[in-house]
């Protein structure tokens, strides 16, 4: 009657996605998300589109969004999509961060997680919540980029057929976006004491490590090699990517995920309970 | 003695440069309720951290049933009540039994029998559907028990499982570890000698991170000496000793605290020593509030001479 690694792995991530909707904390997360997203897609996302309508219909020759260096949001064929695809790599991996940073700390602190490993392994448990945050942020992201859906039909209807590989490009980059991130906040969270300070440390890694890295690259071209494993190392070459191009990058997301679960994965196993 | 439930060897662990076990080696069959006793510092909770899997030991082997902690084959095979853990206050009582029940490998529905099962054990039906931080010290233990309790487990580890607890809870906590030990194997860390002395035929005793084994029972029955503990009223204790020490196949009356007696006598010369004590109290007029046979645990471990 043993349960095994994946049906733990299951109910630990189960249990996540009941934590969004069936807990005060995780209503709180959920209605956050909705109210910040209803006005950046009521606001910013909408005159921006029109913006980029505009603008592509403008004087030939001169691009506004050249001059501010986001030239890439007149390649999309659907403004709406390039918008959100803009606002999407920068407020994700940072949702990500205050989301994923609780998946053991509190829990380990409180004593909650020997109750848990009495029954399950340690990787059950460490994967189990990790696969839990990941589906969390895959809800977040795909009703966002659905309701993006439903206003360009609302504006266009004939653009459907267009708009669902669009819909596809952006629900899978996100995902590969915040992937990287949520596995450093695993491993952080299998570190720390609380909340505070995995959210803490992760601003410290993604500035102050990221710029001393930088740095010292400058001067030695081999650290280089060290950047590529800070999360969000690709996004800002990735927001000058469009449609399937941005799947050019996707190998860098995925290996710094792997080594970062790595880490996490070997902290928790050494971890005193 | 049939095959250990629970074998160390060598085992040792060190805490930032303090030794809290020094190798240790130790072997527990299954059976009557074992008790794990010692000083403040001794290495108890670390012990049962390391066999729970809490903990890894800084050298040596542990093994539960032949695996090593934290193993897949021990998952319902063996619980704990680890020493202050709290359940998560964001979800019911009841949907974490249930959650830990399905851990366990039982279906939606075992689970949710299992665990009115395990909250009746404990006389806490009614707080099933309350969140954790509602409970009283008292109830949060007693519900912490009922999860170690899931899926009727062949090893429970209790770290003081009776700590804080007001003495109608001691009373259940120890009904329940009475009535489960016919299947169940108890291994109980405590500070409460006389709830171990009640409970437990064999006592561990943890001094400095050095296993010491005290076992009582059979070989108390074996003993060339036996011991009487005479708890009295208000009596003159000069008078006392010198009555007793006076009685047939008295060794040796000592006076540990204010009227209490320890008398040390041979069976074979006289085997109704309780009888010949009581005549002689009553001969004399004296009250005695309780006698028991053998000396308290914590006479026994700690004031051996």
């Amino acid at each position: 009657m043993q349960a095994g690694f994946f049906n733990h792995l299951l109910l630990i991530s189960q249990f996540e996605l009941k934590r969004l909707v069936a807990t005060r904390k995780g209503v709180l997360n959920l209605l956050t998300f909705l109210v910040v997203w209803y006005f950046v897609l009521l606001y910013p996302l909408r005159f921006a589109a029109e913006l980029v309508v505009q603008e592509k219909n403008f004087i030939q020759g001169f691009s506004f969004f050249d001059a501010i260096g986001f030239g890439s949001l007149q390649q999309w064929h659907i403004p709406e999509f390039a918008v959100l695809w803009h606002f999407s790599l920068m407020i994700f991996p940072l949702l990500s961060i205050t989301l994923a940073a609780d998946q053991t700390c509190s829990d380990r602190e409180r004593g909650t997680l020997r109750f848990i490993v009495i029954r399950s392994s340690r990787d059950s448990v460490f994967f189990g919540r990790f696969l839990g945050i990941m589906l969390i942020q895959s809800l977040f992201i795909s009703m966002t980029t659905l309701t993006t859906l439903a206003l360009v039909l609302y504006r266009d209807a004939t653009l459907f057929s267009a708009a669902l590989p669009n819909v596809l490009v952006i629900i899978i980059n996100v995902i590969l976006a915040v992937l990287p991130f949520t596995a450093m906040m695993a491993a952080l969270s299998a570190s720390v004491k609380s909340v505070r300070q995995a959210t803490v440390w992760a601003i410290l890694i993604w500035t102050f490590l990221a710029s001393i890295i930088s740095g010292l690259a400058y001067y030695l071209p081999a650290l280089d090699f060290f950047k590529g494993l800070i999360p969000g190392y690709q996004l800002a070459d990735l927001a000058a990517l469009t449609e399937w191009r941005t799947l050019q990058l996707a190998y860098i997301p995925l290996l710094q995920s792997l080594i970062l679960l790595a880490v996490g994965r070997w902290i928790m196993a050494r971890q005193a309970l | 003695m049939s095959s250990p439930i629970i074998q160390c060897q060598h085992l040792s662990h060190i805490y930032a440069g303090k030794i809290a076990l020094n190798d240790l080696s130790v072997e527990v069959a299954s059976g009557e309720p074992i008790g794990l006793v010692g000083p403040n510092g001794a290495g108890k909770t670390t012990l049962l951290s390391i066999l729970s899997g809490f903990l890894r030991p800084t050298s040596g082997v542990v093994r539960l049933f032949g695996y090593a902690p934290g193993a897949a084959q021990l998952i319902g095979k063996v619980s704990a009540l680890p020493q202050d853990a709290r359940l998560d206050p964001s979800f019911s009582i009841e949907e974490q039994l249930v959650f830990y029940a399905r851990l366990q490998g039982l279906t939606t529905q075992q689970a949710s029998v299992e665990t009115s099962r395990v909250l009746e054990a404990v006389s806490l039906t009614d707080i099933a559907h309350e969140k954790p931080l509602v409970l009283s010290h008292g109830m949060a233990k007693r519900v912490a028990i009922a999860q170690a309790l899931i899926g009727k487990p062949a090893l429970v580890l209790l770290d003081e499982p009776t700590a804080g607890l007001d003495p109608i809870n001691v009373r259940t906590v120890r009904a329940i570890i009475m009535e489960q030990s016919a299947k169940t194997t108890f291994l109980i860390s405590s500070h409460d000698l006389t709830e171990l002395d009640r409970l437990c035929q064999h006592i561990l005793l943890l001094e400095n991170g050095i296993m010491q084994t005290e076992t009582m029972g059979i070989n108390a029955q074996q003993a060339s000496i036996r011991f009487i503990t005479l708890q009295m009223e208000a009596c003159p204790t000069t008078e006392v000793i010198a009555q007793f020490q006076g009685l047939d196949g008295v060794l040796q009356v000592t006076n540990p605290q204010k009227n209490e007696f320890i008398v040390g006598y041979n069976p074979d010369v006289q085997p109704n020593m309780d009888v010949q004590l009581m005549q002689c109290i009553n001969a004399h007029h004296w009250q005695y509030r309780q006698l028991s046979h053998g000396k308290s645990l914590e006479e026994k471990l700690f004031f051996k001479d």
